[in-house]
């Protein structure tokens, strides 16, 4: 370009000029190749199976029917299923952005020497597998777990806390699986909150309570906006914690569509419900986009 | 003797029973860790509707000291009052000051009435009553229909304008800027200079104002405070600051300056290389010590005789070494046997200019140049 540009300018202008979209595309092929092969060619697929009869032991016909989401629909578990994932969805990201909205405020304000260290703390659950850190937890909440040892031994309890295999063990497993997510996505957002706002505000008579409300919430929104829709995709669509964790006993959108493909091999069921929670996270990126906009 | 003159009138009005201080800065001392002591018991008074000037390079602690007329830096030792009412620990929020800050601190998820109206809504001001006042302080500072922009959507002046007028509108006992010009460009920056002083004495608010410029603090204060390494270096009315600079800090701080060193020949005479120059030595009888004077002060002659010149000014015979044209004024470098002095003449009452290597003679009147004893203010 250096050479181009050392030349006559007004001779080479539209040569630059052509030569700018085919390099634009030369460099975009790859992911858009990888893209179309890896993502949108199985979404398309998964489609196409959730609308193809099945017969029973899960043999796929070459019959198209809208039976798989009737049967959906007018099934009162899949209700139960949806309702499930919803407030698993919901309680957790609420629950996680709590415990990491402070950790992600600390770490904005603390010492640039001291930031990178904590950061890096911070995110480095990631480093292990949520399966072994589920396990974790399965040997920390289980019935003759740590928990459960720690307090019977010291005759606080006499019979173990039903703490695993039920949706009080999803959700903490789950909160604690999603707090490096939620941690990294609210640090991202929190570009535009400058401790200066914070003293201009209390030295226009706002208190502590008025600052943290009017001032540094409004401020995060967007990092907060980012996390929620991160964390209530995230928490929907796993299945390994709630499975564990869950011991069975936790009825999920995700159990279910990994039931019904893996044990019943009834691969359509499993389609329709997948794209029912494809069709959710649509409803939930169309939210946070409008979220973001008003904050903007 | 205009000098003389100029000095009576703020020692009068200093002295004037009602014109007591309004703001008092006590002893006020900040120190971090054991020994770094950012500002070192500073003793401020300012009379009410005055204005302050805190003027001194970066690290001087103008802004730790203003921050803690502000509450947003605990102080060390030392106590403020705001017309009588103890200060010192009280929260920032309950202090009752507007602060201007240097990036001006425009909140940006707010459009630029409710910026102004925030202050307001804190103190639970109806907003009827509100939205005339925020429509007000908005004409105040030149921006009257701009409240439903966004800060991003003005431009750096305007913003400004915008923190002043949010600043204002809660009617605050005690105004304080920090170093408010200095994101602003040249032209801009002049403007509002005046713009500041305007509103300040119309409205009569006592204001501190803290600015590395010397410029501003000498326009636009009646009181200017030097600082220099924690302390206040000297507290004065811009004349005392500049003309009486306490010692060779202030001096060289304030307005360029040469220095030279010379020795003390007698109470009213000093020796810079082989030449005597009659001056005020300000008590100082023997030694080194540093002469200043200012650029400005020296007048240029083509050579002549040093007999021919009277006696009651002070005459150097030098060389010109440098010829810098700025502008405004013309700056030669002299060399005078040894020392340099740099000089300034103004191009319009320039009656002739000279060369580089022509030979010239230097004057100036004992009174403009300063003694001070060696390592003053350093």
């Amino acid at each position: 370009m250096a050479a181009i540009t050392s030349s006559v300018p007004l001779a080479d202008a539209p040569q630059t000029r052509r030569k700018f979209p085919f390099l634009l595309i030369a460099l975009l092929l790859p992911m858009a190749i990888i893209n179309f092969i890896a993502f949108v060619l199985p979404v398309v697929r998964l489609g196409m199976i959730s609308f193809i009869e099945s017969r029973s032991g899960g043999v796929l016909t070459n019959n198209y029917t809208l039976e798989n989401y009737v049967s959906f629909f007018t099934d009162s578990f899949s209700f139960e299923l949806v309702a499930n994932s919803l407030t698993l969805g919901f309680g957790v990201t609420l629950i996680t952005l709590c415990c990491a909205y402070p950790i992600a405020l600390f770490l904005h304000r603390v010492s640039p020497k001291w930031r990178n260290m904590l950061f890096v703390i911070t995110v480095s659950p990631l480093l292990v597998s949520s399966v072994v850190r589920t396990y974790g937890w399965m040997v920390i909440l289980g019935d003759q777990g740590v928990v459960n040892g720690i307090l019977m031994s010291s005759g606080i309890i006499d019979s173990p806390l039903r703490l695993t295999n039920n949706t009080l063990g999803v959700f903490i497993g789950m909160v604690e699986v999603l707090i490096p997510y939620m941690a990294l996505s609210l640090i991202a957002g929190f570009g535009r909150l400058e401790n200066v706002y914070e003293e201009a505000a209390a030295s226009l008579g706002a208190n502590r309570w008025t600052r943290f409300r009017r001032v540094i919430l409004p401020l995060t929104a967007p990092g907060i906006a980012l996390g929620c829709l991160l964390c209530f995709v995230l928490s929907i669509s796993s299945f390994i914690t709630p499975k564990l964790l869950g011991g069975g006993r936790v009825f999920l959108l995700a159990t279910e569509i990994y039931d019904q493909a893996v044990i019943q091999l009834e691969w359509p069921t499993a389609a329709a419900i997948s794209v029912i929670v494809l069709i959710i996270f649509g409803l939930a990126l169309a939210v946070y986009s409008r979220v973001v906009k008003r904050f903007d | 003797m205009q000098t003389q003159e100029l000095r009576q009138e703020p020692l009068a009005a200093e002295t004037n029973p009602g014109d007591q201080a309004f703001l008092k800065l006590k002893g006020i001392t900040k120190r971090y860790g054991a020994d770094y002591m950012a500002v070192d018991d500073l003793d401020i008074d300012v009379p009410k509707g005055k204005l302050l000037g805190l003027l001194g390079p970066s690290g001087c602690g103008k802004t730790t000291t203003l921050r803690m007329i502000a509450g947003l830096l605990d102080i060390t030792k030392g106590k403020i009052t705001i017309d009588g009412d103890d200060i010192s620990h009280k929260p920032p929020h309950k202090r009752d000051i507007g602060l201007v800050f240097q990036n001006y601190a425009l909140f940006p998820h707010m459009t630029v009435a409710q910026n102004v109206a925030f202050g307001l809504e804190m103190r639970g001001v109806n907003r009827v009553e509100a939205r005339d006042r925020v429509e007000e302080a908005l004409e105040m500072v030149r921006l009257p229909g701009y409240g439903e922009r966004k800060p991003k959507e003005m431009s750096g002046g305007q913003q400004q304008r915008v923190a002043l007028a949010r600043a204002l509108v809660i009617r605050p006992r005690l105004l304080l800027l920090d170093e408010p010009l200095s994101n602003l460009d040249a032209k801009l920056r002049d403007d509002m200079r005046i713009e500041i002083r305007e509103i300040q004495q119309r409205l009569q608010i006592t204001t501190v104002f803290v600015t590395h410029d010397q410029v501003e603090a000498l326009t636009m204060c009646d009181l200017v405070g030097v600082m220099h390494k924690g302390k206040l270096a000297q507290l004065g009315t811009p004349e005392d600051i500049y003309e009486r600079p306490a010692d060779l800090f202030v001096a060289d701080f304030v307005g360029r300056t040469n220095v030279l060193g010379c020795e003390i020949e007698a109470l009213d005479r000093v020796r810079i290389g082989a030449s005597v120059y009659p001056c005020d030595t300000r008590g100082l009888t023997s030694g080194k010590a540093k002469a200043a004077i200012r650029p400005h002060r020296i007048s240029l002659t083509p050579s002549r005789d040093r007999s021919l010149v009277s006696m009651a000014t002070n005459a150097a015979h030098g060389k010109v070494t440098r010829v810098t044209y700025i502008g405004d004024v013309v700056q030669y470098d002299i060399d005078i046997g040894g020392n340099t002095l740099t000089t300034e003449v103004h191009t319009a009452s320039a009656g002739h200019s000279f060369q580089s290597g022509e030979k010239l003679l230097c004057e100036w009147k004992p009174q403009d140049m300063q003694v001070f004893a060696q390592g003053s203010g350093s």
